[in-house]
């Protein structure tokens, strides 16, 4: 019925530091290799899945394949005539399909579904694939003939900032530092090897270089290939699982809150229409509001921890506010006191985030959820927030375009 | 008196390192993770431009010149004796020979604080000879760490101790390694070659005399990527270096017996290569030759030319790359273990061997209590191999790998019919899977 809660189950995600091009992989691999992971760790019966929701940007650029539910079908045998969908939103495809496999359950239709993300992006060079991300914004007004216009546009995000509010590029590096310190503690994180500290994130040298105005390498999220799988359950069968297994279904992680906002394409009409609003984003900010609404929390002081989409080190700057953890325009208040940190009073991206973690594209929004998960069952290992019993995720698609946030946890 | 300071307290953090060697691959690429790492790292090597070369390849592995502010560059004359003395611990990574070792332990005894730790990074050469002439607080703090190469993507450390090494110490260095360097520690007996190098050229032997029958091209497509290991064997042997091929097998072969020795073997072919230089990738060509072209041309292993690429292709190896590419790594193994012929036999006897030889060894040249899963971590993050359990799963558990051991004329070991539980599956090792 409508407004029962979904249960997250459980999941799995691959290892995000995997060339899978080199490794000659199929992308329907990725998906089998999420989904056995998932059955194994969450012990659930083929049979009992109703559903397949697939979210992906951008299967037919980078591999020559749409269509990608269909995949699904040949992973077991009970999943002749499964219904299988695919869904997408640019870098939030991963979210809009799991609010979707929400949508299913909460109707009645479906009472388990598994929702997978994936994305296979190091089958062309930087340089094609910056051109195919391009498609995620207004292609022909905002990317034509533009190398790498992603970075433009989230560099002119911190623009705006410092117009409106000032902004000191450290405070950047500061959680380009913080993102990649934390990756070291994610088994599966890209980074989890690579050497990064305070001093190199603020240089911009050879290795280091400047993207795009104030955006460094360092500022940037990775091109990832990647797949992450959740099993969203009605209340009926996680009590059913929970029964079985032994396991409190209170302590079980579901869904509290969502929101789901669409801004206007163009990056520029959004930041023209939000100039009287102390929220340089608003639909951000909405999605993030309707959610809490929903979770019936006041504000972001409910939550243990927040996975946001730092897609660069902007629009993690960005969500600081829009979370509101500080007023508008003083995010650098929370970096400066710590309390974006793994310590800190609500810490963001202990998992990496999508700087340190990987951004698979349309995985991320499914990954971020997964780690929500972990970290409200106890079960996020080394990077474990302490007591974490209600987390927050924001998946953003294009410019801050498609907004989607989950709010989830448990009442163990 | 003497006068020399007396080394950190163990339970203090090491702060100063000293490479010996740091001109070389293995003492500059894990000095510069030390130097990442925060540590204070000494390069020394014999002149202070080989040294600075050693610091740019671990700028180049860091993918970051601001470690550059961790690490002094000398040689052995100038810098030794302020590096020696200021060092918690001193890395060792000069040439393999025993004289030069014991000769540049001589020295640093001179100079070095009591209690300073000194590790070797050999793993061939034999640790108690290293040590002769040393004093009791020498051996104490001596033990190998034996880094994979590249350590920037080869997590490995193989550690062991000698029979006087302090077992604080070893503890110590273990948990330093991990925790501070993010090792994959892997705790070894001291054995010749410790594990993952004994079981891997133990193979390699085996096929470099396959390859004399079957060629070059066939064996390593036989017996490629697909199989579960990054890189095919004979284009391994290419990377490591022909010369340190034999180097390592010979020692094997002096100072092993086990039910293997019989593999381990350098056809004659293999010595007429290194007498005329054909190294492998450091010469420029070994098993593999690049053409300007961009192609490759492989060595005949009869006439010792080479000969142009034949394209070997065998229905059941491209039906397990086709599983393999689409993630089915049992099905994989499933249509290997039915397929019938010589070529067939080829992969399933290195597969066997892989699997029997890996167990063998649990208690032999790793502890017993530690089951197989050293052996599994050595391989897979020391070879980028896919670990024995995990080729276990693929072949359909303990019993049926038994059964293919069987069928192979291999003893199985007492170790795989124990069913050792790893933490390594299919599940995360699809990586070690390539289909090609």
């Amino acid at each position: 019925m409508k407004n029962d809660a979904v249960y997250i189950l459980g999941g799995f995600q691959t290892d995000f530091a995997r060339n899978w091009a080199r490794e000659n992989k199929h992308i329907a691999a990725m998906m089998r290799e999420a989904y056995q992971g998932g059955i194994e760790s969450t012990k659930l019966e083929p049979a009992d899945i109703k559903a397949a929701l697939i979210g992906n940007f951008a299967g037919e650029l980078y591999c020559m394949q749409g269509h990608l539910g269909a995949f699904f079908v040949d992973f077991d045998p009970h999943f002749d005539g499964l219904p299988t969908m695919r869904f997408e939103a640019a870098c939030a495809s991963g979210a809009v399909a799991a609010v979707s496999a929400l949508a299913y359950i909460q109707a009645g239709i479906y009472d388990l579904v598994c929702v997978i993300g994936v994305e296979q992006m190091k089958t062309v060079d930087s340089a094609k694939g910056g051109d195919f991300l391009g498609t995620a914004a207004w292609y022909e007004k905002e990317c034509v003939g533009i190398e790498f216009p992603f970075p433009k546009l989230f560099g002119k995000l911190g623009d705006e900032y410092d117009s409106r509010y000032g902004l000191d590029n450290t405070h950047l590096a500061r959680i380009a530092q913080i993102n990649y310190s934390n990756a070291k503690n994610n088994p599966n994180a890209q980074t989890r090897d690579w050497f990064m500290s305070y001093d190199h994130a603020c240089a911009a040298n050879q290795y280091n270089t400047t993207v795009s105005g104030r955006i460094k390498v360092t500022d940037c999220s990775q091109i990832t290939d990647g797949a992450a799988c959740v099993f969203l359950a009605s209340q009926n069968f996680a009590a059913k699982y929970a029964g079985r297994h032994g396991l409190k279904l209170e302590n079980i992680p579901r869904i509290l809150g969502w929101g789901h906002a669409t801004a206007s394409m163009e990056f520029s009409k959004k930041v023209t229409t939000s100039k009287d609003n102390q929220y340089v984003l608003p639909m951000t900010r909405k999605a993030i509001t309707d959610a809490y609404a929903r979770a019936g929390i006041k504000d972001c002081w409910a939550l243990d921890l927040i996975e946001t989409h730092d897609c660069f080190t902007t629009s993690e700057y960005m969500a600081i506010d829009h979370f509101g953890l500080t007023n508008p325009g003083e995010s650098w208040k929370a970096i400066e006191e710590g309390i974006i940190e793994p310590g800190g009073k609500l810490p963001i991206n202990p998992s990496g985030g999508l700087i340190g973690c990987g951004h698979p594209v349309g995985a991320t929004g499914v990954r971020q959820l997964l780690d929500a998960y972990k970290q409200t069952s106890g079960s996020a290992g080394d990077y474990q927030i302490e007591n974490a019993r209600r987390a927050a995720t924001l998946n953003i698609g294009g410019s801050a375009t498609t907004n989607v946030c989950f709010i989830v946890g448990n009442n163990g | 008196m003497d006068n020399r300071k007396k080394c950190c307290d163990i339970n203090e953090n090491i702060k100063t390192v000293a490479v010996l060697g740091a001109s070389g691959t293995v003492g500059s690429l894990s000095g510069g993770l030390m130097a990442q790492n925060g540590l204070k790292v000494y390069f020394l090597s014999r002149t202070k431009e080989g040294s600075q070369k050693g610091l740019q390849r671990a700028i180049g592995q860091a993918r970051s010149e601001t470690i550059a502010q961790n690490i002094v560059c000398g040689d052995y004359e100038h810098l030794f004796e302020q590096a020696i003395g200021e060092a918690d611990w001193v890395v060792e990574a000069v040439a393999e020979d025993v004289k030069i070792k014991q000769q540049l332990y001589e020295r640093v005894e001179k100079y070095k604080k009591l209690g300073t730790i000194v590790s070797s990074t050999t793993s061939s050469l034999p640790l108690s000879e290293l040590v002769q002439g040393r004093s009791e607080d020498f051996k104490r703090h001596f033990l190998s760490t034996h880094f994979y190469n590249p350590p920037g993507r080869m997590s490995a450390c193989e550690v062991t101790g000698i029979e006087n090494t302090d077992p604080e110490i070893l503890d110590f260095m273990k948990d330093f390694l991990a925790r501070r360097l993010r090792r994959v520690v892997i705790p070894v007996k001291n054995t010749v070659a410790f594990a993952g190098n004994r079981i891997a050229f133990v193979l390699f032997g085996r096929i470099t005399t396959l390859a004399r029958e079957f060629g070059v091209e066939m064996m390593d497509y036989l017996l490629g990527p697909y199989t579960g290991r990054l890189m095919a064997p004979l284009a391994t042997i290419d990377l490591v270096g022909l010369d340190i091929h034999k180097a390592i097998i010979d020692s094997l072969q002096a100072n092993t017996h086990d039910q293997m020795h019989s593999w381990l073997a350098v056809p004659g072919y293999i010595n007429t290569m290194i007498q005329r230089n054909m190294l492998g990738r450091k010469t420029g060509g070994g098993f593999y030759k690049k053409l300007e072209s961009g192609k490759f041309v492989f060595l005949d292993p009869v006439s010792c030319d080479y000969a142009p690429a034949i394209e070997p292709h065998f229905a059941f190896v491209e039906k397990a790359k086709h599983f393999i590419r689409m993630g089915m790594y049992k099905d994989a193994f499933e249509t290997i273990l039915a397929a019938q012929g010589k070529e067939a036999d080829i992969v399933k006897d290195i597969l066997g061997a892989y699997v029997a030889y890996s167990y063998l060894l649990v208690g032999e040249a790793t502890e017993k209590q530690d089951g197989i899963e050293g052996i599994d971590k050595v391989m897979s993050y020391g070879f980028n191999w896919a670990a024995p359990s995990v080729i276990v799963e693929a072949l359909g558990g303990s019993r049926a790998a038994a059964k293919l051991l069987a069928e192979r004329g291999l003893d199985v070991p007492e170790t795989l019919k124990s069913d050792l539980k790893s933490p390594f599956r299919i599940i995360n090792s699809g990586k070690y899977f390539v289909a090609k």
